[in-house]
């Protein structure tokens, strides 16, 4: 019934905009099971094949349209095909920074800590008075994080600033 | 840090032997430079200039080290307070000499010193590109804008001696993390004012 497929629909997207929440996503189709009086394991096999429509328009950037056409070849109504679809539309933008977000990044910078300070002396000089800046970055390489120390003088920072700041324009012209 | 003993002194007028100023001035440098592990090779090359024991040319370059070094650790610049080190008896026109390439010398070896004291591992250099991301193995088509920047980072100086290691890091960003990093720098920035105008 229609009612039944939009309470299936509302716990398949709820999985796919947050697909780290598996026991989540499991609990609620075995609920959804008992409460239809459907065996779990064949509700488990399609809603593999559901699944499969979304991530494949996901890949390809299907608009909603064609989700909905992909659907009816498929053997589904129309109306639960354009339902689908629908949903799809709304959820698209969270999907879509969802598999950005697992694009392959190198390297990536997770954080970043900092402290200055002054040095006051030292064993070959007694008054010293310079300022040092002290960078720890966060990284991530491939599964492990690693934290690198950076130690920059005054005149680095600011042309390090300088920099950055020019990458920021960089950036925003580009999006 | 090297202290000034008492055998210092006595062991600098052996300076008096040397052929010229130029030498004189030439072994100050490389006494300053030199850490105390290299000291010993350093005597071994000034014996001959000087026609000395391998011994004295070792207490004389001893002797430079530890003064010279002592004048930069004690920051003095003026000639007073340099001639006060020397004792009394100390050779006149040896001591005006010494004071005066010590003079000469003070503001490139505090440079010198302040360059090579123990630090984390220093910037050296830092490059930037803007890549745009078009397809990936999670989404084939797309334009998303990324940054990685590459920082150029030398170990310990004192670590290495004469061959720093020189390791290049490079780090993706995206325009969150830097907009989140640019906000952590814009503080300091801020602070460093704050610091700058008490």
């Amino acid at each position: 019934s229609s009612q039944q497929f939009s309470a299936l629909t509302e716990v398949l997207f709820r999985f796919l905009t947050e697909p780290k929440e598996v026991e989540r996503f499991l609990t609620q189709l075995s609920d959804f099971a008992t409460m239809n009086k459907i065996s779990l394991g064949p509700l488990k096999n399609i809603v593999k094949s559901i699944l499969l429509v979304p991530n494949g328009a996901l890949k390809r950037n299907l608009s909603s349209e064609q989700v909905r056409a992909d659907f009816i070849a498929l053997g589904l109504s129309e109306e639960k095909a354009s339902y689908f679809a629908e949903q799809w539309k709304v959820n698209s933008p969270t999907l879509t920074r969802l598999a950005v977000g697992q694009t392959l990044m190198i390297n990536q910078l997770i954080d970043m800590e900092w402290k200055f300070g002054v040095t006051a002396g030292s064993s070959e000089l007694e008054k010293v008075g310079s300022i040092f800046l002290q960078l720890k970055l966060v990284i991530k390489k491939g599964s492990q994080l690693e934290n690198v120390y950076v130690e920059l003088t005054l005149p680095q920072f600011y042309s390090f600033l300088h920099e950055m700041e020019r990458v920021k324009t960089s950036l925003e012209s580009f999006s | 840090m090297a202290a000034l003993r008492d055998g210092d002194f006595a062991a600098l007028q052996i300076l008096l032997k040397a052929p010229s100023k130029d030498a004189v001035r030439q072994l100050c440098q490389e006494c300053f430079s030199s850490p105390p592990a290299a000291l010993g090779p350093l005597a071994q090359r000034a014996c001959p200039g000087l026609a000395v024991s391998a011994e004295e040319a070792e207490q004389l370059v001893s002797a430079l080290h530890n003064l010279t070094r002592h004048v930069v650790y004690r920051g003095l610049t003026r000639a007073e307070d340099i001639l006060c080190l020397f004792p009394e008896n100390f050779h006149q026109n040896l001591k005006n000499l010494l004071t005066k390439i010590i003079l000469e010398n003070i503001s490139a070896w505090r440079n010198e010193a302040q360059a090579s004291q123990i630090s984390l591992p220093r910037l050296v250099d830092m490059d930037w590109r803007v890549d745009i991301k078009t397809s990936s193995d999670s989404i084939v088509r797309m334009a998303v804008p990324t940054c990685l920047l590459q920082l150029k980072i030398q170990e310990d100086a004192a670590l290495c001696g004469h061959n720093p290691v020189v390791s290049a890091l490079t780090v993706e960003l995206s325009k969150e993390t830097l907009d989140t990093m640019l906000e952590g720098l814009g503080r300091i920035r801020d602070q460093l004012s704050a610091v700058a105008n008490k």
